[in-house]
């Protein structure tokens, strides 16, 4: 509050002053002045609510307005595609789930930041998340180096190892760094049909098996592709690392998994942790808000998160399941600005604080490793801070839900049993391989896996 | 006497016992709307009832349920309205006022066709007609595509029930000097009641319930109900509890509009006119 | 006086169409029409603006090596039959009892029609909590009856009578309206007449109620065909096409290619293709009954 009247106070001066030249560039001084009203298309979500409080102080502070279009989870990538792709925009800032980025990167919809206003940067302290706030069109990578930046990341959503604090403490175990360790754990605990060692996200859909898989196979030193940053898109996924990262994971959903993992999906993982059916399981922190509230969990406080485990030689690899806030091309001049004013003050830390005070997860690292991490409720900062070297994106190419669609239908196949690891793989090579030859990149495939 | 008596229990038997089955999920669905999300994760049978549910559904920041309900109802009663007139009309024209035979069978061959396309499908092209003409986000765009979308089942369901009208009614009404707004009005309307209320009935469950076009051609002013109750099937958590509040308080115009209409599925109108 | 009558009786014959036909052309005519662009073209988006290549038949040749259509195809064929013979048979015989009755007939009305009302993804995310393995009411009910619990949804070989059982439980309330509906709008006096002859009640049902009835019968099982290849919401939120591809059904693939992979060409051309299909089927489906109808 104070700050705010020292800064209402700074603007009256300014003005006061009367630069003249201020007035043509008054849109860009975000905190100076009244802007354009803008739409935020943004989707339900647990940690919306954060995200709505920052908002509304938004619009206390500085008098703008905002108005917060609410969709489901794909109805909001729906509307985002409709409205970049008429001739004037509906919405000023597409809050982009990973999931849809890449295509939005390639058609060309959005608008660099720095056109808008040049002086404009990320702050330092927001985590970088693999990059893919930058985007450079001529390699068609996300380069922080050589591309500009298009976005601010709304909210940084991965991979958590979450497991039974309270269990580990009774049969006294260590928290797992590798998968190896996380199966002996496991084991230890897992008490069917009581208690499952753990629960995986093993069902085919848009993004379930995949997505759950992908750690495995980056912290095992394998990749769908061999250098996907330099264009090099020959496909490396029936690599013996990747053989190896699917035996552990399909090892693990036999000896410690329910009795059909191959059915459960993101909700039904979070629903046995909440239950106390499941002592691990690897959801996205995004479920964090439901593990110790009481109406929805059986397990209030015995939960806890660290970074994910690793393979063999290999480092944690969280998938990036995050969102970026960006603005798309074919809005009006003003309210381009008017977004960009929204996003400047977004990544400050007393936004960023409001998020946190909300339950959702920041972006800045610094108000993750504030006095907040602390509390108990707050027990997955730290988690989140270790994790922050490690995310990796799923996919960098327009092409991607069609690979997902491969794996998901791929790997589920495995899991059930209806084809070996290696067959797994070696039809999702081949299928990658096709995919990428229609969309006309260079690629190629490893040999068979036997 | 008897046998009458005894096959009537039997009736009732078999309906009360398929009525239990029709109804179980439907109070399941009931219950949960007063069950918090872990005592419907964990199956409890007997708890605690909340009133979260409706509280969340109804006052939380991001939910405007009550501002969609009143969208859907305004949108459903407008579109069920408009099929029901417009189908009637159409089914009557081409059965009984003489086009050559290509016509209807054109006319209902492509209702059948339309019907077939799945909605993801039209949902792009509707969004740029509409945005282009600036009715993106309007309850005539809303009402017009309910329109387009309930029209086939509207017109091909008026056409079997016009065709049962007796062609001798008509005629002598002609004879009478009747002009064609008096014979729909007096005769037309008045014999295909069942079928109208029975599809009216249907085109307003179809409207109240229609999610694929109304995500993408409404904002948050315009949003209706099942837009509403999708929010809370999110990614990360399925709220049960809420989704069946709203599917409880939801149901309720169309039990109204139920038991308003099911009044005019009635015996033997027919047969009384003929007399 | 008739010439005046028949002029009039021609102007109302355009008058009366004409809503509907204007509905029709000015919203149906475009995005079919655009469907069959797209289907013959690829579609990218670069710089903002879409870049339309003219593919030929090339999406159509695809669809033969895509294994999710075949299996998408065999699944909804499954689906359709299953679900719509059991609505319609189901659908029937309550429609015609609650005709009979006099006390209740409201209630069994109103009770039979109440699934329609719910919004499916509502029905897909209850039911899938009914369906539970561990603590779904369906299992608590049968260890009650001492029976040993399934896993509905996750069992390759029961997922897809699973969601079926779901879909009647949601789409017979549809049958039922209608055929009702259609009962209750034949002339009483035909039934006076069969009684007086004194017909079975099986007799009166073959020879009078079915025939009479036909073309209500007829049209519901149209639409509950087309519908039931459109079916979404269900599938969607119980099973997501899984396991494996146990209960992919085309429009679910549709729904992915079309949308989530943004392959708008080759997703077109699906939903022509199934929509030929449909139509065979639908044409098949109506020459058996009809000539079942005559036969009776």
């Amino acid at each position: 509050m104070e700050k705010t009247g020292f800064q209402r106070q700074l603007v009256g001066i300014v003005f006061g002053v009367g630069v003249a030249a201020l007035l043509a560039f008054a849109g860009g001084a975000a905190h100076a002045q009244k802007v354009a009203p803008i739409t935020i298309v943004i989707n339900q979500s647990p940690w919306f609510g954060g995200f709505s409080k920052a908002v509304e102080a938004y619009e206390r502070e500085t008098a703008n307005k905002v108005t917060l279009d609410v969709n489901p989870f794909a109805g909001s990538a729906e509307k985002q595609r409709n409205s970049v792709r008429s001739r004037q925009g509906q919405f000023d800032i597409l809050v982009m789930n990973s999931t849809w980025l890449a295509e939005f990167y390639h058609g060309g919809f959005l608008t660099p930041l720095g056109d808008i206003d040049p002086s404009f940067k990320l702050d330092p302290q927001v985590l970088s998340y693999d990059d893919t706030a930058y985007w450079d069109a001529k390699t068609k990578s996300n380069n922080a180096r050589t591309g500009s930046l298009y976005g601010v990341p709304l909210n940084g959503n991965i991979q958590l190892l979450f497991y039974r604090a309270d269990l580990y403490q009774q049969a006294g175990l260590k928290v797992p760094e590798t998968w190896d360790q996380l199966m002996a754990n496991a084991q230890k605990l897992h008490n069917p049909p009581s208690i499952y060692g753990m629960v995986f996200r093993g069902a085919r859909s848009a993004s379930d098996i995949s997505y759950d898989w992908m750690p495995y196979l980056h912290s095992h030193n394998g990749a769908i592709f061999k250098d996907e940053k330099a264009g090099d898109f020959t496909v490396t996924i029936n690599s013996p690392e990747a053989k190896k990262a699917l035996d552990t994971y399909v090892d693990l959903t036999r000896k410690v998994g329910p009795p059909n993992p191959g059915s459960y999906g993101q909700a039904q993982v979070i629903q046995a942790l909440v239950t106390g059916k499941a002592a691990h399981g690897t959801p996205v922190i995004a479920a964090w808000s439901q593990m110790d509230d009481p109406s929805k969990s059986a397990v209030v406080g015995k939960i806890n998160v660290a970074v994910l485990p690793r393979g063999p030689g290999g480092k944690p690899s969280p998938t990036l399941g995050h969102f970026i806030g960006a603005i798309p091309k074919n809005i009006p001049r003003d309210r381009q600005v008017a977004a960009l004013a929204f996003l400047k003050w977004f990544q400050t830390v007393q936004a960023q604080q409001i998020v946190a005070n909300a339950g959702a997860p920041p972006i800045r690292k610094d108000v993750l490793e504030s006095e907040l991490s602390n509390k108990p409720e707050n027990r997955w900062m730290k988690a989140m801070v270790d994790s922050a070297p490690y995310p990796r994106s799923m996919y960098t190419v327009p092409e991607g839900p069609q690979i997902v669609s491969v794996l998901e239908l791929r790997l589920n196949q495995a899991v059930i049993g209806e084809k070996n690891t290696a067959e797994a793989l070696n039809t999702i090579a081949t299928e990658i391989q096709e995919i990428m030859r229609k969309g006309g990149y260079k690629t190629g495939k490893l040999p068979d896996l036997k | 006497m008897e046998r009458i008596r005894a096959s009537s229990l039997g009736i009732h038997s078999v309906l009360a016992l398929c009525a239990l089955v029709v109804i179980f999920p439907v109070a399941w669905i009931g219950v949960a709307a007063f069950k918090t999300q872990i005592d419907l994760l964990t199956g409890k049978v007997l708890f605690q009832p909340t009133w979260a549910n409706f509280d969340e559904l109804l006052f939380s920041r991001s939910s405007d349920y009550l501002a969609n309900f009143l969208n859907s109802l305004g949108v459903a009663t407008a579109s069920t309205i408009a099929v029901a007139i417009f189908s009637t009309l159409a089914a009557y024209s081409l059965h009984r006022l003489r086009w050559p035979k290509w016509v209807p069978a054109t006319v209902l061959l492509w209702s059948a066709v339309f019907h077939m396309l799945p909605p993801i499908t039209m949902v792009g092209p509707w969004y740029l007609m509409f945005r282009s003409v600036g009715m993106d986000n309007t309850y005539s765009c809303l009402i017009l595509t309910n329109l387009a979308l309930n029209l086939p089942v509207g017109v091909w369901l008026m056409s079997v029930f016009v065709r049962e009208i007796p062609i001798e009614l008509e005629e002598a009404a002609r004879v009478d000097g009747c002009t064609t707004p008096q014979m729909l009005l007096r005769i037309v309307f008045p014999l295909v009641m069942p079928g109208l209320a029975a599809v009216s009935i249907l085109v307003f469950v179809f409207s109240w319930n229609e999610f694929a076009v109304a995500l993408n051609l409404t904002a948050k002013q315009t949003a209706t109900v099942p837009v509403a109750i999708a929010k809370f099937a999110q990614e990360y958590e399925i709220k049960h509890g809420v989704m069946a509040a709203g599917a409880v308080l939801s149901a309720i115009p169309a039990i109204a509009v139920l038991l308003l209409a099911q009044r005019h599925i009635v015996k033997g109108l027919t047969a009384g006119a003929v007399k | 006086m008739d010439a005046h009558l028949l002029g009039d009786a021609r102007r109302w014959r355009y008058y009366a169409l004409a809503p509907a036909v204007a509905v029709y052309l000015l919203l149906t005519a475009l995005p079919l029409a655009n469907l069959v662009a797209m289907s013959l073209h690829d579609i990218r988006w670069q710089g903002g603006s879409a870049d339309w290549q003219f593919s030929g038949i090339r999406h159509f040749a695809e669809l033969g090596g895509d294994q999710l259509i075949r299996a998408g195809i065999a699944n909804t064929v499954v689906f359709a039959i299953g679900a719509v013979t059991c609505e319609m048979l189901i659908g029937f015989f309550l429609a015609l009892f609650t005709s009979r009755v006099v006390t209740g007939r409201v209630a069994y009305r109103t009770i039979f029609l109440l699934p329609i009302l719910i919004p499916g993804i509502v029905i897909g995310a209850i039911w899938k909590l009914m369906y539970n393995p561990d603590f779904g009411v369906i299992n608590q009910l049968l260890s009650l009856a001492g029976l040993p619990g399934r896993d509905w949804l996750g069992e390759k070989n029961l997922a897809l009578a699973s969601v079926i059982v779901v879909d009647i439980w949601h789409w017979t309330p549809f049958v039922f309206l209608l055929l009702l509906a259609a009962l209750e709008s034949l002339p009483q006096d035909v039934f006076e007449a069969t009684r007086v002859d004194g017909a079975t009640a099986w007799q009166e049902l073959r020879y009078v109620t079915l025939p009479m009835m036909w073309p209500a019968i007829a049209v519901t099982l149209l639409f509950r065909l087309i519908v039931s290849f459109k079916v979404f919401d269900e599938v969607y939120l119980l099973t997501g096409g899984g396991p494996g591809t146990a209960t992919e059904v085309v429009s679910f693939t549709i729904y992915r290619r079309f949308f989530t992979e943004d392959r708008m060409g080759y997703g077109s051309a699906i939903s022509l293709v199934t929509l030929f299909v449909l139509a065979l089927l639908i044409v098949l489906a109506l020459y058996g009954s009809r000539r079942f109808s005559k036969e009776t």
